[in-house]
């Protein structure tokens, strides 16, 4: 793990996802390593009541229900697509699944435009072509078809992102559950096993660049993530990911809850702001995730480890969310609106807290003069 | 936890119940406390005499339970955890089609403080509620008395802190789950965690969403066939486990404490008063009052150290009435989740199938024929099972069975499959038979990793909401609402015609005619062509009455109006009486017929301490114009509006007051041989309060030129009435005469007055508007003067052609700055306030201007036309023979003034310069023929 810049999920979480097939007793689909309700622990964390001698933590916040209709998914013959705003946790949900179900989550296609039918079938080796002629040596399996060859689970990232006739390749695999090489006279068939099956992850703010056609969403069952909205669950996102950052910069940098709850309000109003605004121009650019708090706090802990005084700030964070909010020139009004409005008049009345918030106004308002 | 039957029975509940004991219990001691003291409240209310059933709202598995314990023990006396005094109307329940809800409404309040009118409480019953069983069972049983023992509707407003939003009560967005209004809700076994804490607690531990699917899974399914014992004991423990962990917020449990003695006081007085013996009763009430521990508790419980005394009722007039209810209503009211009232309505069906317990039924509820079968199974029931035999422990074998889907769930899950499929295409999704099959294996899927031995409805919804619902959602609506709709939807009640309040039923009779079913829910369109069916004419009347006092949509027009003097000859309307039937049944409480509820409302609009001359005018003009014998009440009206107006010092109301006046006045003239004595003295008072404040409001500023006008016009335009009605002339003179406006658009108003009464000529007024246009100094202000000859018009529509004039030389004279800014302020005052004025200028600016473009080179203004030339006009008068003639046959009394006035008597003859004299000089013969004419005669 330590060699690793970011080991995946099943490297990671390896000790426990052992233990945790040990003490499995359920039933499990297909060659699945573990039982859908060991899975659901896995993602969601342990309750006392499911009487577990270790605790295991919460990786993945959010609706279970969510995490439930997903597993369910994965059991049944129908391919699994999260769909949401850009860092809403899809593609973390979509590892932390495929690292449960089979341990390996590293089968992936990226979806991009540039994205082609080879790389969800599978190419050829130019060079062992020309010496040794077509033969399944010389073939060069995608991650998808690796995944069925192993029963594993494949994954396609940014679906939408790849055009359409590149995409409806998945329909035949999806529903056959196999792949025809017609240039090999022999095996010319690669079967999946049991087991194998695909998540892939589209955002919704892409809609309408490449639709799925209606033959692949029938074959895909659609789960929805929400952005997360509950101040206690964003805390939560926030605090874990926060702990990993530290963790893995092996920083000693204390985040006080006050500049935390900071963070979640001033996120939680420009949210709000976003919803009122009338047109594209009078919102930030920026989807507001838990992801891009995440990024905020992260750039904001770094700035104060490196540059700073070693505490966290509340004019640092003032600083990095301005930073990382203003992308375009009509952000930064918004920017300076906010702070006006509504930060300006906290500093007044947000009593125990509005030390903080005074500072926050005071860095953000610097960090804005630096971009004017 | 000894009480709690068979080992095994109910494991997953206890783990439930004991982690949260654990969790919110301050230690291990606490924690045994807190067990111990379950286990003595569970002991307690089993060893009382008088068997308490506990139940929890909208339980089908209470329901089942309350059904099978009534048939098996028939008691004699029923005690009901419900508003006392809404006894009376539980006997007309059979006449509606649930969900209603029993209602107590009050809007004369005594006692409380007025801004809490009105006071509404209503308690919605369903079919799928324990209380439902027991009140069947109690009508329909010959012998049985039903005593409903909790605090009366008064005593939920004297012990309740008004709040500003009901407990639990979430703004209801849907058109429906606004049924039950503002009210306040009460409902028999509120079971549910007090503090959000332990609810989230509960919920989290045991994965589900929300509090009605932890109930359904932990405690609804597991007793769904639950023997009695275990169901009482059961429902024991979860009511002293909630009191124990979660009492919530003193005041709230200081009033659930009151109500437990007063309930208990309650059924001691009745046992003691008719010697009923407690074995032979049954009280239901919520397992959460079932743990009680106050001092009054049980039979033989004492009357309590505290010294409850039952607190008298208020003198607030209380009336009572079944308003409809819907599932959304009540889901909305209590803050139950979504679709949680029909799916316990969907699992009733279910469980009564599946156990085949005969449920009571209010006769004339669910037709006749179930009422039968109901009669005759209940006699079976009770002759073939003695009422001391235990009834077998069926829930054991129930709990200890393997988790497999039995064949009638498999079969009822499938046809759950295919109708949503069904539903979903018919929404415009592309949805299959293999969807119906994939929503099916994902259910089971979901129930089995939800540790549910069966797919629930809940994981039947989030199985569909998988499979189905892709990116977007084609139609109005999402496969979530579908299922709510496929699993029963919201169920509407209806409160049948003989249960309706008076009020109600009459409206429905004089509807007849109509010939419509306005008691079903829609929107019907009624059509009446009252020249041919004159018997309509009544109807109309009727709906313009509801129009006014019912919600707006209740009776919508169409076609057709009501104005003062008009008759209608065909109308049409949109009513939806059905969908608005609560406001109507409320109508009801104020009165017993329509008419009497619109007088009380105008008197008390009129009467009303904030009321001005113009809103009691125009609740004379709303009685005149709606009730067909108004005279009284509108002569009533009007002379409260004479004493309203004598004592208004401001003339706000001035314009509105003219309007209504003057529309009263022209409807009197054309309908009535003699004016009403009312308006008559309106007019004069009226002259007399406006002739007084008039020059004031010149000078105060607060007074708007609209105001001042309005009060011109009054003057102006009642004058002739009031002189003929003996007012004085002068008073009016008099009073222009002390006007001494400063504002520009007030001195051109003044001017418009004097024009009027004659002591400025209309060349002087031209006269003056040329010299404000001449100076420059004054320049800048010419708009305003000219606002105020356009408010002008007003009172002197006369002027019309100057203010024409005045308004052509602003657009030609005034340089642009000064225009501009001014031409919004004359559009806005021309289009808003004076909308009538606009009309008479538009004709005059038509009669003054060229109506084609060729005209325009030859036209000339006609203010700049030369007048006539005044040269060829015989200046007769100032040579006019009258006086003349006198002075010279009888100069000595001229001769003497002049002396008087030191003057010297001097007499020059004057030239005969008549012109008919010098006509008849060169023409004598006319002269001459006429005398002999004359002569001849």
């Amino acid at each position: 793990m330590s060699d690793l810049l970011r080991a995946p999920a099943e490297i990671k979480y390896a000790d426990e996802l052992a233990w945790l097939e040990s003490v499995d007793t359920g039933t499990k689909p297909f060659t699945w390593r573990l039982s859908p309700k060991m899975i659901r622990t896995f993602v969601l964390g342990s309750q006392p009541g499911d009487q577990l001698d270790r605790k295991v933590d919460q990786k993945w916040f959010g609706d279970a229900a969510i995490v439930e209709r997903a597993i369910v998914t994965l059991a049944s013959d129908r391919g699994l697509l999260l769909i949401g705003d850009p860092g809403t946790g899809k593609s973390w949900l979509a590892e932390l699944l495929s690292a449960a179900v089979c341990r390996n989550s590293t089968l992936v296609v990226q979806g991009t435009a540039g994205t082609t039918e080879d790389h969800i079938k599978y190419s050829w080796n130019v060079s062992m072509v020309i010496a040794q002629g077509q033969s399944r040596e010389s073939m060069i399996p995608s991650p998808i078809m690796t995944a069925m060859e192993a029963g594993a689970i494949g994954r396609f990232e940014e679906l939408t992102r790849a055009t359409s006739d590149v995409q409806d390749a998945l329909i035949s695999i999806l529903s056959e559950k196999y792949i025809s090489v017609p240039e090999l006279d022999e095996n010319g068939t690669v079967f999946a096993r049991p087991g194998f099956s695909v998540i892939a992850t589209a955002n919704s703010r892409d809609r309408g660049v490449n639709d799925l056609s209606s033959a692949l969403k029938r074959r895909f069952n659609f789960v929805r993530i929400p952005v997360v909205t509950n101040r206690r669950s964003e805390a939560e996102i926030v605090r874990f990911r926060t702990e990993e950052l530290l963790r893995r910069h092996q920083i000693t940098l204390d985040v006080p809850p006050t500049l935390l709850d900071v963070l979640l309000q001033s996120f939680a109003d420009l949210r709000e702001a976003s919803a009122a605004a009338g047109s594209d121009d009078e919102r930030l650019e920026s989807a507001l995730s838990s992801a891009e708090q995440i990024g905020v706090l992260e750039d904001a802990i770094l700035h104060s480890n490196f540059f700073g005084r070693q505490t966290l700030t509340a004019d640092a964070l003032a600083s990095s969310l301005v930073g990382s909010l203003a992308r375009r020139d009509e952000d930064t009004p918004i920017l300076n609106k906010y702070l006006h409005g509504v930060v300006a008049p906290r500093t007044e009345n947000a009593g125990e807290n509005s030390g903080e918030w005074t500072q926050f106004l005071q860095g953000g308002q610097a960090a804005l003069k630096a971009l004017a | 936890m000894s009480p709690i039957a068979p080992a095994g029975v109910f494991d997953a509940l206890r783990t439930q119940l004991q982690d949260a004991a654990t969790a919110f219990a301050d230690g291990p001691d606490a924690l045994q406390g807190i067990l111990l003291g379950l286990v003595d409240d569970v002991d307690r209310a089993v060893r009382e005499p008088l068997e308490i059933f506990p139940v929890c709202h909208h339980s089908p598995a209470s329901a089942l339970a309350m059904a099978r314990r009534l048939r098996e023990k028939q008691p004699k006396v029923v005690y009901l955890e419900l508003c006392e005094d809404m006894a009376p109307l539980l006997s007309e329940l059979h006449n509606c089609t649930l969900p209603v809800a029993v209602q107590a409404f009050a809007t004369e309040l005594d006692g409380f403080p007025a801004d809490w009118a009105p006071l509404s409480v209503v308690a919605p019953i369903t079919e799928a509620s324990a209380e439902y069983q027991a009140i069947a069972y109690a009508r329909s049983t010959p012998g049985v008395e039903l005593v409903l023992v909790d605090r009366s509707s008064d005593h939920v407003f004297q012990w309740e802190p008004r709040r500003a939003a009901p407990p639990g009560q979430a703004e209801p967005d849907e058109e429906d789950g606004a049924l039950h209004g503002d009210a306040v809700g009460v409902e028999i076994g509120d079971l549910r965690p007090r503090f959000a804490e332990l609810e989230e607690h509960l919920l989290r531990n045991g994965r589900v969403r929300h509090w009605s699917e932890w109930w359904h899974q932990y405690v609804e399914l597991p007793l769904g066939e639950a023997d009695h014992d275990t169901y009482r004991q059961v429902m024991f423990l979860v009511g002293s486990l909630f009191r124990r962990l979660a009492p919530g917020e003193s005041t709230r449990m200081r009033v659930d404490e009151d109500r437990e003695r007063y309930m208990w006081t309650r059924m001691r007085e009745h046992l003691a008063a008719t010697g009923t013996d407690p074995g032979e009763a049954v009280y239901v009430c919520g397992a959460f009052h079932a743990a009680s521990r106050v001092e009054e508790f049980g039979v033989h419980g004492s009357a309590g150290t505290g010294g409850f005394e039952i607190a008298p009722r208020t003198a607030t007039k209380w009336q009572y009435g079944l308003i409809p209810s819907s599932h959304t209503a009540i889901e909305g009211q209590f803050g139950l989740a979504p679709g949680s009232v029909s799916i316990a309505a969907t699992q009733w069906t279910k469980n009564l199938k599946r156990t085949r317990v005969v449920p009571f039924r209010l006769e004339g509820q669910g037709g006749k024929a179930a009422a039968k079968e109901s009669a005759r199974a209940a006699v079976s029931a009770a002759g073939s099972q003695p009422r001391d035999a235990r009834p077998s422990d069926r829930l054991s074998g129930f709990l200890q069975r393997p988790g497999v889907v039995d064949p009638v769930d498999e079969a009822e899950l499938l046809g759950w499959s295919v109708g949503i499929v069904h539903a979903a295409r018919r929404a415009g999704y592309l949805a299959s038979t293999a969807d119906a099959i994939a929503v099916f294996e994902t259910s089971v899927l979901l129930a089995g990793m939800r540790d549910r031995a069966k797919p629930t409805p809940y994981d039947f919804q989030d199985a569909a909401v998988t499979c189905i619902e892709k990116d977007s959602v084609p139609g109005r609506r999402d496969v979530r609402r579908l299922v709510e709709i496929m699993m029963g939807g919201d169920r509407i009640g209806r409160v049948g015609y003989d249960a309706l309040p008076p009020l109600a039923r009459d409206v429905h009779d004089r509807l007849a005619p109509l010939g419509l079913n306005l008691q079903q829910r829609g929107v019907k369109r009624a059509l009446l062509d009252i020249a041919s069916r004159p018997e309509l004419e009544r109807c109309s009347d009727l709906l313009w009455m509801l129009r006014y006092l019912m919600p707006s949509g209740t009776a919508r027009p169409i076609m057709g109006e009501r104005v003062l003097g008009q008759r209608p000859i065909q109308e049409s309307w949109d009513l939806a009486l059905g969908t608005n039937q609560r406001a109507l049944i409320e109508l009801g409480y104020e009165g017993i017929s329509i008419e009497q509820v619109l007088e009380q409302r105008l008197r008390r609009k009129a009467y009303h301490p904030l009321a001005t001359t113009a809103t009691v005018l125009e609740a004379v003009e709303d009685a005149t114009l709606y009730l067909r014998s108004a005279a009284r009440l509108a002569d009533e009206l009007g002379a409260h509006a004479l004493k309203v107006l004598a004592t208004e010092r401001t003339v706000d109301s001035a314009p509105e007051v003219l309007r209504r006046v003057r529309r009263l006045l022209a409807y009197y003239r054309t309908s009535v041989p003699v004016l009403p004595a009312w308006i008559e003295a309106f007019v004069t008072s009226g002259y007399a309060h406006y002739c007084t404040l008039l020059p004031r409001a010149f000078a105060d500023e607060d007074a708007t030129v609209r105001q001042v006008a309005a009060m011109l016009g009054f003057l102006f335009s009642m004058e002739s009435l009031a002189l003929s009605l003996g007012c004085d002339r002068t008073q009016l003179e008099l009073a222009v005469a002390q006007s001494h406006p400063e504002e520009p658009s007030r001195v051109a108003l003044l001017w418009a007055a004097q024009v009027q009464l004659g002591r400025l000529s209309r060349a002087e007024l031209r006269g003056r508007c040329d010299e404000l246009l001449g100076n420059p100094l004054v320049l800048p202000s010419y708009p305003t003067y000219l606002s105020g000859l356009v408010h002008a018009l007003e009172p002197v529509p006369g002027l019309a052609d100057v203010v024409v004039e005045a308004v052509s030389h602003a657009f030609g004279r005034l340089p642009d700055p000064v225009l501009l800014p001014w031409l919004p302020t004359l559009i806005t005052a021309l289009r808003g306030d004076s909308s009538d004025l606009a009309p008479l200028l538009v004709r005059e600016a038509g009669r003054v201007f060229p109506g084609r473009l060729a005209d325009l080179d030859r036209w000339v203004p006609p203010w700049r036309e030369a007048p006539p030339a005044p040269a060829d006009q015989p200046s007769s008068r100032s040579v006019g023979p009258g006086g003349l003639a006198l002075l010279p046959a009888h100069p000595a009394a001229c001769d003497a003034a002049a002396r008087l006035l030191g003057c010297e008597p001097s007499w020059s003859t004057a030239p005969a310069t008549s012109s008919g004299a010098r006509l008849l000089a060169t023409h004598p013969d006319t002269a001459q023929a006429l005398e002999v004419l004359l002569a001849a005669r």
